[in-house]
């Protein structure tokens, strides 16, 4: 017994060699069962062949001369053509809306600070900027194209400043700035009566990634909020209202979008007075936030059913009023949970705004549509479908990456 | 004067009479009548469904009574929003399981009611905090999220967020059945100091020496009834029911 007597510190010892360094890794993960070991070498030599035929096809094989073609168009579509936007050129207003992007993009990086916010702005600006240089189609654009795009460097730079250096630089302050750009971008596209420069262009001919975007922000941001209310209501003990949310929620899931796009055409007119300036961007937005809300208002349910109900009567049992509990404490907790959820909501909403050619909106994919059933095309459509997948596939992962990294800072799992 | 020295005022803080609950067909209160007088500290035990926990529940209407009645400091429990709300600001209340607010810090835990209830500007619900973190002996934890701390402080941090709301009467449902027993000793010790600071307790708790040392009365709960209600020393040593002893004996 005497040997067990020993300071506690004495018997503290490294791990043994197998446990640390890369042999000790690849033992562990790689090699740590015969199973294991078989399943190790089969899967490295498929990842090897398909990266090896993959990479021959895309540098080799494929030809992109159908995507340098479309070039401007993928991000506009059929925006700044003769027929929409008549004896001007316009596509320097959806260039403004990308500098009011990456300005707020600069003004969050400076009140994030370094990490997430940083790299993202920094990507995107220089990504803008490059599009300056690259050899593809900039059809009725001019060289004032490639200088708006070369602006996005300084403009993130001023809203970089503009929040570190003034009042700007205020949560709120940003936070109105970014619907401030939504807003101003929607005027911009669409123009203005009568003033010079700012001719109306027709919604029908809004295309492109921009099509997509302003869906995707638009739905996104309503969403959310619209979501919450429902599954609140979904809970309530008003009967009336939580029946309201039921029936709302159950019809939205219970019908596919593309039903809901082609009826929003048809239905949606009927909701607003004959007089409401209204068209077929407006209600394929209206139908499209409200179905995302339906599935939003379910995760945020499944948040709200998760938390111990100890919480809720812990805050009641300190005088806070049913909402005030609700706000600052279930709510919190529970989209805090249902983050996953609700980026994968937000990541399934943004590749539903393709759906819009549904109809007859020429966003990004329908865009890529339209060049490969031109005969000259007709063999490229392997290529404009793998490039539109880079495309998503980019919006994407950059929101999964943010989701990560806002659940890491609220320390989700762990507290 | 009461056993162990406080000092019990005449005035009746809590009155309950015939007091009844159902949880769907089970007849969880039945009848209940007592009152506890300010300053005065009661230890509720009994048996686990005896209906303990639920008769202190009901006191801040986290349970709805549906017969009987029951007055808090003057306010009678009833439907009306504004008295629960004011009874809830008046009773702290200290939870088996804690339930600290897991998103927010423990300053932010401490100051939230005060701020948001009583409408306390932030740095003067702060400097109360930092008093009572001090007084149960954990201020260096105040920037600390409650999954960062053990079972005793949490609940240590749960006793100053109630206190925070300057209560009259603090009611505490099990404060200790869920801690290792050597942070059992941390969360009696701070209640020990808030007994002996005249305040109203009201403790379902299985601790029967802290019962004994600090109890004014212990009151028994068996089948949604009070079946004994004495001081400590004659609810040890001459209990009138039968079923004292027999619960005694079980967890002696």
């Amino acid at each position: 017994m005497a040997a067990e007597t020993q300071t506690a510190t004495a018997n503290v010892l490294p791990p043994p060699r197998t446990e640390v360094g890369v042999i000790g890794w690849m033992h562990a993960n790689l090699f740590s069962s015969r199973l294991n070991s078989a399943l190790t070498v089969v899967s490295g030599v498929l990842a090897l062949v398909i990266l090896w035929y993959g990479l021959r096809w895309v540098f080799w094989s494929a030809d992109w001369t159908v995507v340098k073609t479309v070039g401007g168009l993928f991000l506009i579509g059929g925006y700044n053509t003769e027929l929409a936007c008549p004896g001007q050129n316009c596509f320097w207003r959806p260039q403004v809306s990308l500098l009011l992007v990456t300005a707020l993009f600069g003004m969050t990086w400076a009140i994030l600070g370094g990490g997430v916010a940083k790299r993202i702005a920094i990507i995107t600006a220089v990504a803008a900027a490059l599009f300056a240089f690259l050899p593809y189609s900039l059809e009725r654009m001019g060289w004032d194209v490639r200088i708006l795009l070369l602006a996005n460097l300084p403009s993130t730079a001023i809203g970089w400043a503009l929040a570190r250096y003034t009042p700007l630089g205020q949560p709120r302050w940003v936070v109105a700035w970014g619907v401030a750009a939504f807003l101003i971008t929607l005027v911009l596209q669409r123009g203005v009566a009568n003033v010079p420069g700012l001719q109306p262009v027709s919604v029908v001919y809004w295309g492109g990634l921009t099509l997509n975007l302003i869906l995707a922000v638009g739905g996104i941001s309503l969403s959310l909020p619209i979501g919450i209310a429902l599954a609140l209501g979904r809970r309530s003990n008003l009967p009336v209202v939580k029946l309201l949310c039921v029936v709302f929620i159950e019809v939205f899931r219970g019908v596919p979008l593309i039903t809901l796009l082609f009826m929003s055409q048809t239905l949606v007119p009927l909701a607003f007075p004959e007089d409401f300036p209204q068209n077929s961007l407006f209600r394929a937005a209206v139908v499209i936030t409200l179905f995302s809300s339906a599935y939003m208002a379910e995760n945020i349910r499944g948040g709200l059913q998760a938390l111990h109900p100890g919480q809720a009567e812990a805050a009641r049992a300190l005088g806070l009023p049913g909402w005030q509990t609700t706000m600052l404490i279930s709510l919190p907790q529970a989209i805090r949970n249902v983050i996953p959820a609700i980026v994968g909501q937000f990541i399934a909403l943004f590749k539903d705004t393709s759906l819009v050619y549904i109809i007859g909106m020429v966003d990004i994919v329908e865009m890529g549509r339209v060049f490969i059933s031109r005969p000259e095309y007709l063999a490229s459509a392997r290529e404009m479908f793998v490039f539109l997948a880079v495309v998503f596939w980019v919006f994407c992962y950059a929101m999964s990456y943010v989701s990560r990294h806002i659940e890491r800072n609220l320390g989700v799992g762990q507290r | 004067m009461t056993t162990n020295g406080h000092n019990v005022t005449n005035e009746e803080i809590i009155v309950c009479r015939d007091v009844h609950k159902w949880f769907g067909n089970f007849h969880a209160l039945r009848g209940v009548t007592t009152s506890v007088k300010k300053g005065e500290v009661v230890v509720i035990i009994g048996p686990s469904g005896s209906g303990k926990s639920t008769f202190i529940r009901t006191i801040n209407r986290l349970e709805q009574h549906q017969r009987g009645e029951i007055i808090v400091d003057g306010i009678e429990l009833t439907n009306d929003v504004r008295n629960i709300d004011a009874i809830r600001r008046d009773v702290g209340m200290v939870f088996q399981s804690f339930n600290l607010f897991p998103h927010l810090t423990v300053m932010n835990n401490i100051t939230l009611a005060p701020m948001k209830v009583r409408h306390l500007p932030a740095n003067e619900a702060e400097d109360i905090a930092m008093e009572l973190l001090e007084r149960v002996g954990i201020p260096e934890q105040a920037d600390k999220y409650p999954a960062q701390l053990s079972g005793g402080q949490q609940q240590r941090v749960a006793i100053a967020r109630a206190l925070a709301m300057q209560p009259n009467i603090m009611m505490f449902d099990e404060p200790t059945s869920a801690l290792d027993p050597e942070m059992i000793k941390e969360v009696l010790e701070v209640m020990r100091e808030l007994a002996a600071s005249q305040m109203t307790i009201l403790a379902v708790t299985h601790e029967l020496g802290f019962a004994r040392e600090v109890a004014d009365r212990i009151v028994m709960f068996d089948e949604g009834v009070i079946v004994e209600d004495q001081p400590p020393d004659d609810f040890f040593n001459n209990p009138r029911h039968e079923r004292v002893k027999h619960f005694l004996s079980q967890i002696l």
